[in-house]
């Protein structure tokens, strides 16, 4: 009878895509090692049955070397073993490396099918296995599978129930790799092949010349992209859309509305020279929409779009390695890209990959960064949004002044902190190009997790100030922090309302900075101090869940600190 | 010893400690292993070597740890 279902795996096997396929839950799934950092779970009709399917972190060996192994050997061990089945994802293309982990589940006891993942990119790489060899050889279900097209799931489901468990004398890791490598000869013929314009590419963006002229390229590129998808939708799409269709509607609407009371207030703000403007109003109806997904949302798009194309290419653990130099500097290790990229979505997904590192020293660093010197997009698009009118300068000089910090942070921070930052050890897939259709999927799921988690704290956010001004209540505030803004950062004392609310949501904040027809020079110091200061709640949450209530206020006290001498410097250097 | 880029060698052995031999092992590289280095980046950068079907990144300071002779 089995009552969980496990799948189990070397990091970057395609567990994900398998499990997506087996319980129809979508979860996230990259073309790097760690991108499953939470357990997911899901169900799957077997037979009359439903049974919980349990993804587990990617692990080489049942004896565990990090925590997310730990945490993958841990839940293995949950139920006793004859009431599991476990499906050993393998990838095709590198049997022999995977087979490590099936002898050894094998030898332990427990119920295994095995699921030969990506077999098509075998054939593709001049690799042919002889199935049911290896199923003669090994004695468990061997089940060939392309989980990306579902080619083989259906047969898997049906061949669970023929796992059983039968233990074998424990070997050690020496042995086992010998008894592979026997396996290996009677299973695996491998056609040699001329290297293919793939493997070309997958060679030199690890080498150091090639290597860094190709990331300055895709980088530059990416960039660039990011820029031209977000205003074109911008200028193509959602412009037209409020310009000419929600605004006229709005204002026929409210046209009867001759006494401009709360409500009015509240809902659509005030009238510049009669006529809604969406980027001063500050209505509920108004800005807050507008914000969203006028100028946010089209550059969500475009940046996740390059991001979860670098992502399923394999392209990010090879930045990886050729930034491990500098990364070390700052004491952490080149895989702190992934966390680092993930934070230039969104803070809350970077914070919580921060757990691909192994020490606490480094997942501080690396939290401590992301929160002050990495902006997420909707931050970088209200920025585009209000400096881009100045000139590309205004816009650079934030991203410098942010550049800066992180070097000059994440080099105190390594002087200064106790503790050891682990050596970089990481496997590097290959290059896959996944169909279009898989890439849609994820993009849906990134966009749908922005739209549910900002819409709601967007709206609320914005009716809750509309009514802390209508009735003043901000007054209090501003007479308590004018003298700091005012004096230490040359922005007017209405600025201080934008500040505070960067608590909520940042690009909610920049927006409040809009009607106060600030000065470039000021837009700028504005701005800055936004993306350096607090992060906002979300954020916070998460970093109180991964550092710990102390490491929170440790994290915090650099956040203001810095804050305060960055916004001051800025003044003297910029006003003056 | 140390070898070039593109050279190919056997693992004699893996020096510090038992947590990062059996990492390596289970990831594939141990006593009698033959590697193919693929290259380096800097001076004191990560080493990226083949071993098996597999590509593995690693830091500077774990290549050096990683005894190798060339055939």
């Amino acid at each position: 009878m089995i009552k969980k279902i496990y799948l189990i795996g070397n990091p970057n096997v395609g567990k994900s895509v398998v499990f997506s396929r087996l319980t129809g839950v979508q979860v996230i799934s990259s073309n790097y090692p760690g991108t499953t950092v939470e357990i997911a779970k899901g169900y799957l009709i077997l037979g009359q049955e439903k049974v919980e399917v349990v993804d587990l972190p990617g692990t080489y060996s049942l004896d565990p070397t990090s925590g997310a192994e730990e945490v993958a050997v841990s839940l293995l061990k949950e139920l006793p073993k004859d009431q599991i089945a476990v499906i050993n994802i393998i990838d095709s293309t590198n049997l022999e490396r995977n087979l490590l982990l099936t002898v050894q589940l094998i030898e332990e006891g427990y119920p295994v099918v095995l699921c030969m993942n990506m077999c098509d990119d075998a054939g593709h790489r001049g690799v042919y296995i002889d199935f049911a060899k290896l199923e003669e050889l090994l004695k468990i279900p061997v089940i060939a599978t392309c989980a990306l097209t579902g080619q083989g799931i259906k047969l898997l489901t049906e061949r669970i129930n023929e796992a059983i468990s039968a233990p074998k004398p424990g070997l050690t890791h020496q042995d086992r790799w010998l008894e592979i490598g026997k396996i290996i000869e009677q299973v695996q013929r491998l056609e040699h092949r001329h290297h293919t314009f793939r493997e070309i590419l997958e060679d030199a963006s690890v080498r150091p010349v090639t290597g860094l002229i190709m990331a300055v390229g895709i980088i530059y590129a990416a960039f660039k992209f990011v820029r031209f998808a977000g205003e074109g939708i911008i200028s193509r799409i959602t412009d037209p859309l409020f310009m000419n269709i929600y605004r006229p509607l709005l204002e026929k609407l409210s046209a009867p509305w001759q006494e401009k009371g709360f409500f009015f207030h509240l809902l659509i703000g005030d009238l510049i020279s009669g006529k809604i403007d969406f980027k001063q109003s500050l209505g509920v109806l108004t800005t807050a929409p507008y914000i969203e997904f006028g100028m946010v949302l089209p550059y969500v798009i475009s940046f996740y779009f390059i991001l979860c194309l670098l992502e399923d290419i394999g392209y990010l653990p090879r930045l990886a390695v050729l930034l491990d130099n500098l990364l070390h500097r700052l004491g952490l290790h080149g895989y702190a890209v992934i966390p680092v990229l993930l934070g230039f979505g969104c803070n809350v997904p970077g914070i919580l990959s921060t757990r691909v590192l192994e020490s606490k020293r480094e997942r501080f660093i690396a939290c401590t960064i992301i929160s002050i010197g990495v902006p997420c997009v909707p931050l970088q698009a209200m920025i585009f949004g209000l400096l881009g009118k100045f000139g590309g300068w205004y816009v650079s000089g934030v991203y410098l002044v942010l550049f800066a910090l992180v070097i000059i942070l994440g080099v105190i921070l390594n002087r200064t902190l106790t503790g050891y930052s682990p050596e970089f050890l990481l496997e590097i897939p290959p290059y896959r190009f996944p169909p279009l259709l898989m890439l849609w999927k994820k993009l849906y799921l990134r966009i749908k997790g922005f739209l549910v988690e900002a819409l709601p704290v967007v709206l609320l956010g914005v009716c809750f100030i509309n009514i802390l001004l209508y009735f003043k209540l901000f007054d209090f505030v501003t007479a308590i922090f004018a003298p700091v803004i005012h004096g230490l950062f040359g922005l007017p004392k209405e600025a201080v309302v934008a500040l505070a609310i960067g608590f909520l949501r940042k690009d909610v904040a920049v927006g409040m900075l809009m009607p106060l027809g600030l000065t470039a020079n000021q837009l700028f110091i504005g701005a800055t101090l936004l993306a350096i200061s607090f992060p906002c709640i979300a954020s916070f949450v998460v970093l109180a869940k991964e550092l710990g209530i102390k490491g929170l206020i440790k994290s915090t006290a650099i956040m203001v600190t810095i804050s305060i001498i960055v916004g001051s410097a800025l003044h003297f250097l910029v006003l003056h | 010893m140390q070898i070039k880029a593109d050279e190919k060698a056997k693992v004699l052995e893996i020096l510090g400690g038992t947590n990062l031999e059996s990492k390596l092992l289970s990831m594939g590289v141990y006593k009698g292993k033959q590697v193919v280095k693929l290259s380096h980046i800097g001076l004191k950068g990560p080493v990226v070597i083949k071993s098996g079907r597999s590509i593995l990144a690693l830091g500077h300071s774990v290549a050096e740890k990683i005894i190798v002779e060339k055939e």
